[in-house]
């Protein structure tokens, strides 16, 4: 008895003792708890590839640019009806896999003194942000991406997400130019540490930004035009220097436009996209577009129009931008070409933006893999020289074709007003002119820029 | 030194006692008013320990001495003692007694307690009571029997999950389901083997409702506060039966058979596929709509035939069946006793190929090695296999195209001679291809060991030591096969789940006599409690090569994950307790509790109860003979909750999806931001309960108030992205649950051949959501939010448009106007009753049990999407409209005509539309059972034997809910998806026969 209450009492005393270390089992075995720049970068560019670049933001954007439509009965996004709640996945990808991870790798890389992984961090930062801000305006940022700080981020004005864009673009150069450090090798998809092409994709992008201000209030169009050429001066040279991710295409690990084209989106394409390029007899149009299952036939559907058609009996994006291992564009020559094309056309009129134009053309054909220069030279005669009441037009007519479904069409749309749109039938609003702010967003961030958000307002640079 | 002596003194006397009564041998009989033996009756000599119980023929033997009194006991009897006067022979006649006053009732830490001395409120439902129902998980068979509880079922497949809450939500997003302990050991009731889209398992299914002898629900935190953490929400403490001493081997087989029906939504019948009118065969590859628009059915013809008009429902579902055999028996020594159960349960859903069976073996043994030292050794081994069809929106489900697949359209065969699917539509499976080749196959195995010793050094001292585990593993077996429709390439998802949780409790109780008047206890206790959830995942997708291949290997990518997660708890705890005259009561109760899952300077925390119960009617029993009992009892506790899970202090990197790409691993900072000043958050709670009985306990009435405040709620919150994060815990936000909760028992009718018992509970909570992080007012959890001043679960989506004088808004279309998100409904039903009659006349007993649920939303998302396609009971009216309403430019009143199908097309976008209240009267079982009577089962080799007829959900009364059935929560147990009806397996109309035999 006394026996059996000392061993009791011997246990516990036991058992007080090593409570503290028996309670220490709080660390997660399963998840790192900090990782390498090398094993960030690649999950970050393929996120800012798959999932922002190509993700819902821009699928809207296709939509309102009538690129591509929905098999399905209206309203629907094609008719310019979105919900707040469809935002969410594009601004969670933007915010968090992309931007927050990109300031943790910098963080990293800035202290290891690995200077390209910094570089190209700024670089894709810059084109998070401006991505970000030419979809939705005022966005967070110099106060976001701060989580022990703030739940809360106040947005910032898009002029000044704008500055900062430059200013990111600037340092990434800077840092290329430094090149220190760890290379990044196979882990960059994009250009395999290549610091060179880094820097003429940067200043590619410099050029872009510089041109979405062309009607911004207190910016000039010939001021912007300026900065954008001599932005050029060091962009990029060739279509080898296009800014892309190649898909390697296994089961799960297809091209998003591939994905998207799938049944079970009943997206098709719209019969503006397959009328234009019929009517321009474009050589490109076997690979950009596909002929219907059904008919074999060139057909897009009108978007908005009432029932619903075979899903089979349309046109679907074709094999150049939509097959299972085709690379998807950040950036590319064929716009460098015609954004200097455009800023020439401002500042020194049409006879200087023509040879631009044309190379754009060409590279583009060359890209594409239209070899024929027979084709090439039939299409520049019909289509006829651009002159100065359609060159704007034209340039951006082509600017469409080589940022083939991209979201950029929509910033060049907005800026330009052209490829020109009207609305489309049975539209539930004007065209919209952005994204609307998420409802993630609107729900744990309520802010002043949320007040009468609609598809329909205008971004600080879409000025009237 | 002190207590030696005493002990010496007691055993000296005791012996003196024995030398000097002269005893004789008595033989006697037990049985109940029908005459028929009563089993298992305890029959002690007062003041002494000596007893002996009855055999199965109710007989027994005891030596007493002369003058000696007979304490008779027996459960759900009456007790009586018999003065003995030297009898030879003695028949003793019990009374049937539901509502014992001396009844002991196993409250927290499996101590057991009469019920008169309790000061908080509990309510047991017993074992025959659960059987009875029929249900395969006995977590359904509480439904509507204990006030204060709500179970929801997930879904009509076999083996899915339910969620019990008692006393209300009280957690934003952590667990809110009540705390599970199996014979003094908690077990893990974790929704499992959803390895797919739609509900899981819920492990308490694993409990054969045959060993259970009762169910005893703790419902306040007063009453569970001695179990820590796990039990602020709850506690359902479940008692396995035991053998008896002295009892002679005890045999009983039972089988039962039931016949499943489903229970189908609502859907029209009248038009064929097709849109606006016009008919589309959904054959021809330009025929093809998910739009059941098209002309009438009755009417319509093609190539002179009419068109096909079957309802895919009836062609889809078949009858399930369900087989359960039982075989157990008990019995006992003086020393020793044993209870041992097999049973075997195989039941075939209703949706063709899902079945689910269990194979569960029970053994309980116990025995005492000294006079003063009991050892008991229980197992439970469990063998679950089940074959599920995923549920709920995601494209691969089957029940997508059943539930709106046009009744023109024939689904089979589901394949073309070319090998591809038949299809109606695109993006969506053919149902019967889904079911072959879209499953989950879940194989579970589990043991419950539990090992109780029991050591009385002294009279008043008993030292308890349990040492208990729940250790399972269970493997669960994705298939989805590559489909075209759908476009994906194809899923084999293996999964291996191992989990052990050990709980050691070691308790001493000290009981003293004071005098004549008081008696003091006291209790202290130590509990260590681990868990280990270790969980292996094989993903492959793409390939699928080799047809009817089910092997990882067979696919083009493998994912490989691992997890596992480790969470301890050790506490310290103490319930003094005083009782004056069996009449005042007054109980106290703290605990130290440290647990793993905070950071070290949060991790120790006290809290701890006040109570008190006074039994009035002892004061005035004189004057009011008709008041057979009455007591009062208040409490005040405060409770303190780990409800958080392993590893929430520390942001960590996951591997990104879809990596490795191209070769290369990929990872990123995970959406969930750690955070380390996490504290546990805490329950208080103020409960008044009044238990009376009038007339002889004929009538009996208890009724208990209750005030739960629930503060630093350990929630998961969800991020604006903009930080950079998805979602955090944070101790965020507080609400309250104010609830009455009334149990009314009335015996009408009690005679020797008739009897007539009603059972009424009734609950009432009001629930609200306080307050939120940050001074927020509104948080979203899973598909509800909460907002403050609203109770939890609110459906905030798009709803209809409106003026300021209430009017709907009508746009220049003359369709209702898309408003913005705003509260459209509330999950937190108004009140939930039961009302039970049982009848019983000669050896005949019909009862039937009716529960009610008022109010309480459920989003119908069948009809909602229904909508759009033309297929809920209400798109039977297709006729041109005005819709009601004023203009949205003009504040006219609408003129506008609209056709049906542009009207129900709107509605799909007005979530409002498609929220319907969820209030029901069921009756949820009927049951009529026969006893052979003793003369015929004399001339058999039994003892006993019943026979039982019953049926479940004979009938159901929704008024407002057109899905198949308002207590469905299609996406399991857990928070996300709260009054979410979708695509859900139904319910079903049971019929179940059951003969049982004792040996």
């Amino acid at each position: 008895m006394k026996k059996s209450i000392s061993y009791i009492l011997l246990s516990a005393a036991l058992m007080f003792s090593s409570c503290e270390k028996f309670l220490d089992v709080n660390e997660n075995p399963n998840e790192p708890s900090l990782v390498q720049e090398s094993l960030l970068l690649p999950a970050i560019e393929y996120n800012l590839v798959h999932n922002v670049v190509a993700g819902w933001a821009s699928i809207n954007a296709a939509h309102f640019m009538q690129l591509i439509a929905l098999n399905q009965a209206p309203p629907n996004v094609g008719t310019y009806l979105l919900n707040p709640a469809d935002l969410n996945d594009t601004w969670r990808y933007t915010y968090t896999d992309c931007l927050e991870n990109l300031r943790l790798m910098k963080k990293q890389a800035d202290e290891k003194g690995n200077t390209i992984y910094s570089g190209i961090a700024s670089v894709l930062t810059a084109y998070t942000i401006a991505y970000t801000t030419d979809m939705w305006g005022d966005v967070p940022y110099s106060q976001g991406l701060n989580a022990t700080e703030t739940f809360t981020p106040a947005y910032d004005s898009q002029e000044a997400v704008y500055t900062t864009i430059q200013t990111l673009l600037d340092e990434g150069i800077a840092s290329f130019q430094a090149a220190g450090g760890t290379p990044p090798g196979n882990r960059d998809f994009f250009y395999q540490g290549n610091t060179a092409q880094w820097i003429r994709a940067a200043y590619t992008l410099k050029a872009r930004y510089y041109m979405h201000l062309t009607k911004a209030p207190n910016h000039t169009a010939a001021a912007q035009a300026q900065l954008a050429l001599s932005a050029l001066e060091n962009g990029m040279q060739s279509n080898s220097d296009d800014l892309r991710l190649v898909y390697d295409g296994t089961a799960g690990k297809e091209n998003r436009w591939y994905r998207n084209f799938l049944p079970v989106e009943t997206i098709i394409l719209s019969s503006k996209t397959v009328d234009s390029l019929v009517n321009r007899n474009d050589p490109r149009i076997a690979q950009l577009i596909t002929r219907s299952k059904q008919n074999n036939a060139y057909l897009g559907r009108v978007i908005g129009s009432a029932g619903i058609g075979s899903l089979e009996s349309y046109s679907l994006g074709g094999s150049f931008y939509a097959s299972a291992n085709s690379p998807l564009y950040l950036i590319n020559y064929r716009e460098a070409l015609l954004l200097k094309a455009e800023a020439s056309l401002i500042l020194s009129g049409v006879e200087a933006a023509a040879p631009f134009y044309r190379q754009a053309i060409e590279a583009d054909m060359a890209h594409i893999g239209v070899s024929s220069d027979t084709a090439i030279a039939s299409y520049l005669a019909s289509r006829g020289n651009i002159n100065g009441d359609n060159a704007l037009s034209y340039i951006m007519e082509e600017k469409a074709v080589v940022n083939f479904l991209s979201s950029e069409i929509f910033n060049d749309w907005r800026r330009t007003g052209y490829p020109a749109l009207s609305r489309v039938q049975n539209a539930v609003s004007d065209i919209p002119r952005k994204m609307l702010y998420p409802l993630n967003e609107l729900t744990n961030n309520p802010q002043p820029q949320h007040s009468g958000d609609a598809l329909t307002k205008r971004v600080w640079w879409d000025a009237q | 030194m002190r207590i030696n002596y005493l002990i010496l003194l007691l055993i000296s006397l005791l012996s003196f006692f024995r030398v000097q009564s002269q005893t004789t041998s008595l033989k006697g009989k037990v049985v109940d008013l029908a005459a028929s033996p009563v089993p298992g009756v305890s029959i002690r000599i007062k003041g002494t320990s000596t007893g002996t119980s009855t055999n199965s023929e109710g007989a027994f033997t005891i030596n007493a001495p002369s003058g000696a009194t007979l304490v008779i006991t027996a459960l759900g009897y009456q007790s009586q003692e018999i003065p003995f006067n030297g009898q030879g022979q003695l028949t003793i006649q019990l009374e049937e007694d539901n509502q014992t006053l001396n009844e002991v009732v196993v409250t927290a830490l499996g101590i057991k307690r009469e019920k008169r001395q309790l000061t908080y409120s509990t309510q047991e439902v017993s074992g025959a009571d659960i059987t009875k129902t029929k249900e395969p998980n006995a977590l359904n068979a509480l439904t509507g029997k204990v006030s204060g509880v709500q179970i929801t079922s997930s879904s009509g497949q076999p083996g899915s999950s339910s969620r019990i809450v008692i006393r209300g939500t009280s957690s934003l997003s952590g667990n809110n389901e009540a705390l599970i302990v199996v014979d003094g050991v908690p077990i893990n009731n974790a929704q499992t083997g959803n390895n797919g889209n739609g509900s899981g398992i819920s492990r308490f299914s694993d409990i054969d409702p045959a060993i259970i002898e009762s169910i005893n629900v703790l419902k306040g935190s007063a009453a569970s506060a001695l179990y820590g953490s796990s039990a602020a929400r709850g506690v359902v403490i479940v008692t396995t039966k035991n053998g008896n001493k002295d009892q002679k081997p005890s045999f009983n087989f039972s089988t039962q058979f039931s016949l499943d029906k489903a229970i189908y939504p609502e859907v029209q019948s009248t038009y064929a596929q097709g849109d606006r009118g016009v008919y589309w065969n959904g054959v021809d590859n330009d025929q093809k709509t998910s739009l059941v628009w098209g002309p009438r059915l009755d009417t319509l013809t093609v190539g002179g035939q009419p068109v096909r008009n079957v309802n895919p429902m009836d062609a889809f579902f078949q009858t399930g069946k369900t087989y359960t055999n039982t075989l157990s028996v008990q019995g006992g020594t003086d020393k020793s006793n044993y209870f041992m159960s097999y049973s075997y349960l195989d039941q075939e859903g209703t949706i063709p190929t899902t079945n689910y069976k269990r194979h569960a073996a029970f053994a309980k043994f116990s025995n005492k090695i000294y006079d003063n030292f009991t050892a008991t050794f229980q197992f439970n081994y469990v063998a679950t296999t089940a074959h599920r069809t995923p549920e709920g929106y995601g494209l691969e489900a089957p029940l997508w195209t059943v539930y709106t697949a046009p009744f023109s359209w024939n689904p089979l065969p589901a394949t073309n001679e070319d090998g591809t699917q038949q299809v109606f539509r695109y993006s969506r499976n053919n149902p019967y291809w889904a079911l072959d080749n879209v499953y989950n196959d879940v194989r579970g195995n589990r043991f419950i060991p539990v090992a109780t010793f029991n050591y009385t050094p002294t009279d008043w001292l008993t030292i308890t030591e349990r040492l208990g585990a729940d250790i399972y593993s269970e493997q669960s077996k994705y298939h989805e096969a590559p489909s075209i429709p759908v476009g994906t390439t194809g899923i084999l998802r293996d999964r291996n789940n191992n989990y052990r949780q050990f709980n050691h409790d070691l308790i001493a109780e000290a009981r003293k006599q004071l005098g004549d008047d008081v008696e003091v206890s006291m209790l202290v206790g130590n509990n260590v409690f681990s868990t280990y959830d270790q969980q292996y995942q094989l993903e492959g997708t793409g390939g699928f090569t080799v047809e009817d291949f089910d092997n990882i290997s067979n696919t083009e990518n493998q994912i490989s994950t691992e997890n596992y997660r480790r969470f301890r708890r050790v506490s310290f705890y103490a319930q003094p307790t005083i009782d004056y005259k069996k009449m005042l009561t007054l109980s106290f109760t703290g605990r130290m509790e440290q647990s793993s899952v905070f950071a070290k300077e949060n991790r120790t925390y006290f809290y701890g109860s006040a109570s008190g119960g006074f039994v009035f009617s002892e004061l005035i029993k004189d004057k009011a003979p008709w008041l057979s009992f009455g007591k009062l009892r208040a409490s005040y506790s405060k409770v303190g909750n780990d409800n958080v899970s392993a590893y929430a202090t520390a942001t960590v990197y996951s591997t990104a999806t879809n990596f490795p790409f191209n070769g290369v691993p990929g990872f990123l900072i995970s959406g969930d931001l750690g955070n380390s000043n996490l504290k546990n958050e805490t329950t208080t709670e103020l409960e008044i309960g009044l238990e009376t009985q009038f007339l002889k306990n004929r009538i009996g009435l208890e009724f208990n108030y209750f005030d739960r405040d629930h503060t630093d709620l350990l929630s998961y919150i969800t991020l604006a992205n903009s930080t950079g994060y998805r979602n955090s815990y944070i101790n965020a936000g507080s609400m309250y649950n104010r609830g009455i909760e009334a149990l009314l028992n009335v015996a009408p009718v009690k005679s020797e051949n008739f009897s007539w018992d009603f059972t009424f509970n009734f609950t009432k909570i009001k629930n609200r959501v306080t307050e939120l992080y940050g001074g927020a007012d509104q948080v979203q959890i899973g598909q509800t939010f909460a907002f403050v001043g609203d109770p939890y679960g609110t459906f905030y989506a798009p709803g209809y448009s409106y003026n300021n004088e209430g009017q709907k808004l009508i746009d220049d279309t003359g369709l209702p106007v898309i408003g913005p998100s705003q509260k459209i409904g509330n999950i937190q039903p108004d009140w939930l009753a039961g009302l039970n009659n049982s009848f019983t006349y000669k050896n005949l007993n019909l009862s039937f049990f009716f529960d009610m649920r008022k109010g309480g939303d459920i989003m119908n998302s069948d009809d909602r999407y229904g909508f759009f396609y033309g297929t809920p009971k209400v798109t039977e009216n297709r006729e041109d409209r005005v819709v009601e309403g004023v203009n949205v430019n003009t504040g006219q009143p609408n003129t506008v005509t609209v056709s049906g199908q542009d009207y129900y097309q709107r509605l799909n976008a007005i979530y409002e539309a498609a929220i319907q209240d969820g209030t029901y009267i069921k009756l949820r079982n009927v049951s009529l059972t026969y006893n052979f009577p003793q003369k015929f089962v004399k001339k058999t080799p039994f003892q006993r034997a019943s026979v039982t007829a019953t049926g479940r959900n004979l009938w159901i009364y929704a008024p407002h809910f057109t899905g198949s059935d308002p207590e469905v929560n299609s996406y399991g147990s857990g928070n996300d998806a709260l009054g979410l009806y979708g695509n859900s397996a139904p319910t079903s109309r049971s019929y179940n026969f059951t003969l049982s035999l004792t040996f």
